[in-house]
């Protein structure tokens, strides 16, 4: 049975060289995570730590934002609870409104795609500049971000090149951008080097900061204990977004308060080595005031997140973080691409949330998944994303979607699932499959090799290797 | 009902198992030379430079040999001479204009290259719109890990502090890197008795 997705990434496949592309780049991503996990000891405790410390602050989110709140009024700041998207944007357009606002920058924000900012403040006649080079780029192009953390990876250099030349940024700064930086012969006006590319929106970028009545950010975390926004880049355009204009908005799911500093300490390590493979964004900004002679605003938005912490078995995707290691490890988002999906947030987390959103827009992404599991293993706070998509699955039955091919063999996971050494055996014994016959393993009899071709299990999982130290 | 009445109880109508804060007494990472450790991650990963001052270094002639061709300096600290200064300037826009800002940091990292840096100006856009940076720091305030640096770091009345590991990069054309997308795109670290 097709779904949207699986038809949308038989599209995508028919261009081998981008498929390849994108799922070398996003695995090289998830191989400098693991570079990065071997060097501390302390890897696994701090994921537990992590996934525990959520745990801890959903359980008891109602006190914490309350504190929260207090927090951040004592610091001056204006706090702003919205139960819905309508409400959110209404909360923003009526601060825009008082502060006279014509042009806003803004830092990435997952949040504000989700309730549709952007297109509410174009409506209302406001210049809305986005500036993280990846957003920036899909902006002017007019498509949509592809993962949640490297939104625009997935476009060409020469596409962006050519973009960059029709909305005459390259003709503006051009010229300019290429002082000692291209090589002998190469033409700013056809060139397109990253680095070159780079400086050129630098200087377009900066042209629009100057010019800001607004600086709108999202927020990683919102600590309870200091009223402290803490926002992480590695391009320092919050931190411009910011530094600039009067007026700052700050736009931050319920989910994202963490107590204090001690829970920080354990987040900021696990953040960007996890999401990028870097042991640290280079900016980690902590707002806890307004600038002199400005304003902050912080804008607190449910959009069914406090009715998600009443659903038993879905409550724990409150914990994610928005990272994106679960995307770059999986190998259906890999070799699929975020166009794929019916919902904005791609891969593992992206088919969960999407479901929690809206089960009928987004069922179809359910089929995107393996259940390989590799994404519960590199999550940060141990969202258990696979068990949860399975969940899905299961329901889809109810709702008369459910693949009957994949049915079956859903049945046997589970058994897999919920006896975890039955689960070492058959990886065990998984080898032995490299000597069955193919027909056995590939024939149509077996259904869950309709859609899957059969992988070549390693002599020695990954396990056994690891165990007998041959795994550095 | 307000929203926030009305998101408050249905979040406390929503639990129903409540978890403990976790015990974070754990080991962790330690270097038994965090100057040494601290040297090697900036010059390395993070990607900028590390001076060692000495106490009877010139200030500002080890600011012209890290940036030999700048033309406007900025800074707030004694002694730094400095064209721009981000406590008088009439608006943050007006430090656009500098090839070097010169800012203090309070403590540094060694596992990762954050230096703490606290709002300790009017415009904070020095430590960000100008084109490069010189850091101040102290060997004395370099601690192993991020746990040891969110014990020590301090807010003043601004209310503002960052911590800053090198110079602005990123990877968003074909994930190829690129130092110097908004912010400042040289750090220079000073590194002080
Ligand atoms: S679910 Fe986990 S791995 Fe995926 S984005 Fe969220 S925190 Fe990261």
């Amino acid at each position: 049975m097709s779904t949207k997705h699986s038809i949308a990434a038989e599209k995508f496949n028919q261009d081998s060289g981008r498929v390849t592309r994108h799922d070398q780049t996003f695995w090289s991503v998830r191989s400098k995570r693991d570079g990065l996990a071997y060097q501390l000891e302390e890897w696994e405790q701090l994921r537990e730590s992590a996934n525990l410390i959520k745990k801890h602050t959903i359980t008891h989110l109602a006190d914490y934002l309350e504190q929260f709140e207090t927090n951040a009024k004592k610091n001056g700041v204006h706090v702003h609870w919205a139960k819905d998207a309508d409400e959110y944007n209404d909360i923003v357009m009526e601060i825009m409104r008082q502060h006279n606002v014509k042009k806003v920058v803004k830092s990435k924000s997952m949040l504000t795609e989700e309730c549709h900012l952007n297109d509410n403040l174009i409506k209302h006649g406001i210049d809305v500049v986005e500036t993280d080079l990846g957003e920036r780029i899909l902006q002017l192009m007019e498509i949509p971000p592809s993962h949640i953390v490297m939104p625009a990876i997935h476009v060409t250099r020469e596409e962006v090149a050519a973009c960059f030349r029709e909305k005459g940024i390259i003709e503006k700064h051009g010229a300019h951008a290429a002082e000692g930086l291209l090589k002998e012969g190469e033409d700013w006006r056809t060139s397109s080097d990253p680095t070159y590319l780079t400086r050129a929106a630098r200087y377009h970028l900066r042209d629009n900061f100057m010019e800001a009545d607004c600086g709108m950010t999202g927020g990683n975390f919102g600590i309870a204990e200091t009223g402290d926004i803490v926002v992480c880049t590695n391009e320092g355009n919050a931190d411009m977004s910011t530094s600039i204009p009067k007026l700052h908005i700050v736009s931050i799911g319920l989910e994202k308060i963490i107590p204090n500093y001690k829970a920080m300490g354990v987040f900021q390590r696990l953040l960007a080595r996890h999401g990028t493979g870097q042991a640290t964004t280079v900016y980690t900004s902590h707002f806890r005031k307004a600038r002199p002679g400005a304003e902050m605003h912080i804008i607190l938005v449910d959009n069914g997140r406090s009715s998600i912490l009443g659903n038993i078995e879905h409550w724990q995707t409150l914990k994610c973080m928005r990272c994106g290691a679960c995307m770059n490890t999986c190998p259906v988002y890999r070799r699929s691409g975020g166009y794929s999906y019916t919902y904005f947030i791609p891969g593992p987390i992206g088919i969960n949330l999407g479901m929690l959103k809206d089960k009928e827009a987004n069922y179809h992404n359910c089929s995107a998944c393996s259940l390989c599991m590799s994404c519960d293993n590199v999550c940060p706070v141990k969202v258990d994303l696979s068990t949860q998509i399975y969940k899905w699955r299961q329901e889809l039955d109810s709702m008369g979607h459910a693949d009957p091919l994949k049915k079956m063999t859903s049945a046997g996971m589970q058994t897999l699932f919920e006896h975890p050494s039955l689960y070492t055996t058959a990886l065990k014994f998984a080898p032995l499959a490299n000597h069955v016959p193919a027909f056995m393993t590939n024939i149509k009899a077996n259904t869950w090799c309709y859609g899957h071709t059969m992988p070549e299990f390693a002599k020695e999982s990954f396990h056994t290797l690891w165990k007998k130290g041959k795994v550095k | 009902m307000s929203s926030r009445e009305e998101i408050l109880n249905r979040l406390r109508g929503n639990v129903r198992e409540t978890y403990d804060f976790p015990d974070l007494g754990f080991k962790k990472l330690e270097f038994a030379d965090p100057v040494a450790q601290y040297i090697e991650t900036t010059t390395t990963t993070a990607g900028a430079r590390v001076f060692e001052i000495k106490p009877t270094d010139d200030i500002n002639a080890k600011i012209r040999e890290a940036y030999p061709d700048a033309r406007i300096i900025a800074s707030n600290i004694p002694g730094v001479l400095a064209d721009l200064n981000p406590d008088t300037v009439e608006r943050a826009q007006d430090l656009e204009v500098v090839d070097v800002g010169v800012i203090k940091g309070e403590v540094a990292c060694a596992e990762n290259g954050c230096v703490w840096v606290p709002q300790t100006m009017k415009e904070k856009a020095i430590c960000f719109a100008s084109e490069t940076l010189v850091l101040i720091v102290s060997r004395k305030n370099i601690v192993s890990n991020m746990h040891e640096a969110y014990e020590r770091i301090k807010f003043n009345d601004y209310g503002f502090g960052t911590f800053i590991s090198g110079p602005s990069k990123t990877a968003d054309i074909e994930q190829s890197l690129v130092y110097g997308a908004q912010a400042a795109r040289g750090l220079t670290v000073f590194l002080t008795d």
